[in-house]
């Protein structure tokens, strides 16, 4: 019994001995609206993450008001100097909590996050990127006063003695002072949203609302950074219009406004818009009904199959005496057979005038004295 | 608040767990006979291991379906891969119900013939294998990959059966169901 567990015990270390470790996802997992603790691994062991040598800083610009859209870029320096990334993962955090740490928990909207969507992570390739990496976002803060951003990333190692191994890296503190709008400042509204995502082939309208602003240029440009301006079109008080043109595949364009007014003209940062191709809409009813389908078949078929034996086969079972019956019908056949046997001869052998084949038929008989009626 | 990613997280580790444990015990409990003298005794541990860790999984399998569906990105079957996870799991949903009715039914006197010991095991082992699947359609649906890739398993192509097909077999388990329940006189 030892020697088994022992041996049990030696194929259980074996078998943790041979794995591996490994980058937890290296075909990324998307864009979206992630906390720190992501930058981990999701299904994984966050214990394995090493330390990235990249550098992370954050830019902004010199005035970020209240209520107004600004432009917030992290800068990745060392790109593929220690490490061969090919995909990295970058965070927009507003604390190192690790939960609860995007900008939206600390009065922070995301109104673009460069591409297409509005989430703080998004994935980006270091193909062509040289030595540093830049992504942008379009934040707006709620009210005035001091906010803290960190920007974090995270990558795997494609070559090299660190091949697989997944890297984790998180910046100093930067400290963004949100100052309080000037009152004539020509600016757009501050519940103005702009769109971030539509359809391949579909021509957008914009409608910005705005404040103290005279008259609005709006300039656009495509992802080979051909740059063309767009007609604006006064539809109401501070309400402008315009139209930007359809895009023949999935693909992005940014564009911008320029607001002149009593104040300082103003620039709004570049807003990022993606068109994709919507997948068609998945009826679910019929995988519902086939899983059910499937569950339930499976299931009746355990339950026919294992039936319990039922009252009548029990009762068949208990009154059954076929066995004992078999064993005295065995046990009368032997005393039938030994009384098949011939008598023993008397010690003087047959008596006078019998023959063998009478003795063996009437022997018993004889012995017995009731041989031809007890005379 | 735990999200539903976390929480689904939390289920299908508890689901695997679970499953993994009681797909030993019935392979266990059904190669028993051919074992030294010495295991052979402890088959009415491994009957009881196989059907408790059984019932946790079943227990926290309609929570690991419930929040992976909270979780999907488009909320819905939007790719083929949840809809082979959503057909793999109710399978192994049923089989696992039916193994635990069976022997609830039956008692431990289910492995004392070589039917039905050969019909519980397999039901045993047939869900955790199925509910295996199930996590590692997960795992390349979340991650790119899994620990099954070197089966190269078509999890993009669902074997989407018509809905009359399916309500003539919603039918048919409803007949099974009512077989296996009917006492016979």
């Amino acid at each position: 019994m030892f020697q088994l567990r022992v041996k049990v015990l030696l194929l259980l270390l074996v078998l943790l001995g041979s794995t591996t470790f490994g980058a937890a996802e290296p075909g990324g997992n998307g864009d979206g609206l992630r906390d720190m603790q992501c930058g981990g691994a999701c299904h994984g062991d966050a214990g394995q993450n090493a330390t990235s040598s990249l550098s992370l800083s954050i830019e902004t610009p010199e005035h970020v008001w209240a209520g107004q859209p600004t432009e917030v870029t992290i800068v990745v320096a060392g790109v593929d100097v220690s490490h061969d990334e090919d995909l990295v993962g970058l965070f927009l955090l507003s604390s190192t909590n690790a939960n609860g740490d995007t900008p939206l928990s600390n009065g922070w909207e995301i109104l673009s996050d460069g591409s297409g969507g509005t989430g703080n992570y998004v994935e980006r390739s270091t193909d062509g990127s040289g030595a540093s990496l830049q992504h942008t976002w379009i934040l707006r803060a709620d009210a005035i006063g001091e906010r803290t951003l960190f920007a974090s990333v995270h990558h795997g190692d494609a070559t090299g003695s660190s091949q697989g191994r997944p890297f984790f890296g998180i910046s100093e503190a930067f400290v963004i002072n949100i100052e309080p709008v000037p009152e004539d400042l020509p600016r757009l509204h501050e519940d103005f949203v702009p769109p971030s995502m539509r359809e391949v082939g579909e021509v957008t309208l914009v409608e910005l609302q705005t404040k103290f602003t005279e008259t609005v240029a709006v300039e656009w440009q495509t992802e080979d950074g051909v740059t063309l301006e767009a007609s604006v079109n006064a539809s109401g008080e501070q309400v402008w219009e315009f139209t930007l043109p359809a895009t023949l595949k999935p693909s992005s364009l940014q564009w911008r406004a320029t607001f002149t007014g009593q104040g300082p003209e103003q620039t709004t940062p570049w807003f990022t818009l993606a068109a994709q191709v919507t997948p068609a809409e998945v009826d679910d009813r019929p995988i519902y009904i086939q899983g059910l389908a499937m569950g339930l078949l499976l299931f009746g078929a355990v339950v026919a199959l294992q039936k319990p034996r039922t009252n009548s086969e029990d009762l068949l079972k208990t009154f059954d005496q076929t066995v004992e019956i078999q064993t005295i019908q065995a046990a009368d056949s032997v005393v039938e057979s030994t009384s098949d046997a011939p008598a023993p001869l008397p010690e003087g052998g047959l008596p006078p005038g019998w023959t063998e084949e009478q003795w063996a038929w009437y022997g018993h008989e004889y012995l017995a004295g009731t041989y031809g009626g007890g005379q | 608040m735990v999200s539903s990613n976390t929480f689904h997280v939390v289920a299908t580790e508890l689901v695997v767990g679970a499953y993994s444990l009681a797909g030993i015990a019935f392979v266990f409990c059904l190669v028993c006979p051919w074992l030294p003298t010495s295991l052979k005794e402890k088959r009415s541990a491994g009957d009881a291991v196989a059907h408790s860790a059984l019932m946790f999984g079943i227990i926290a399998t309609p929570f690991a379906i419930w929040s992976g569906l909270s979780s999907a990105p488009s909320g819905d079957m939007g790719s083929p891969l949840l809809a082979n996870k959503m057909l793999l799991s109710m399978s192994g949903l049923g089989l696992a119900l039916g193994a635990l009715v069976g022997r609830w039914r039956i008692g431990a006197a289910i492995w004392e013939t070589k039917r039905s010991s050969i019909i519980q095991a397999c039901s045993g082992a047939g869900a955790t294998g199925l509910m295996l699947l199930t996590a590692s359609a997960g795992g390349k649906f979340s991650r790119g990959e899994s620990l099954l890739d070197w089966l190269h398993l078509p999890y993009n192509e669902v074997m989407l059966m018509p809905t009359y097909l399916s309500v003539i077999l919603l039918l048919l388990g409803l007949t099974c169901t009512v077989i296996g329940f009917r006492p016979t006189d």
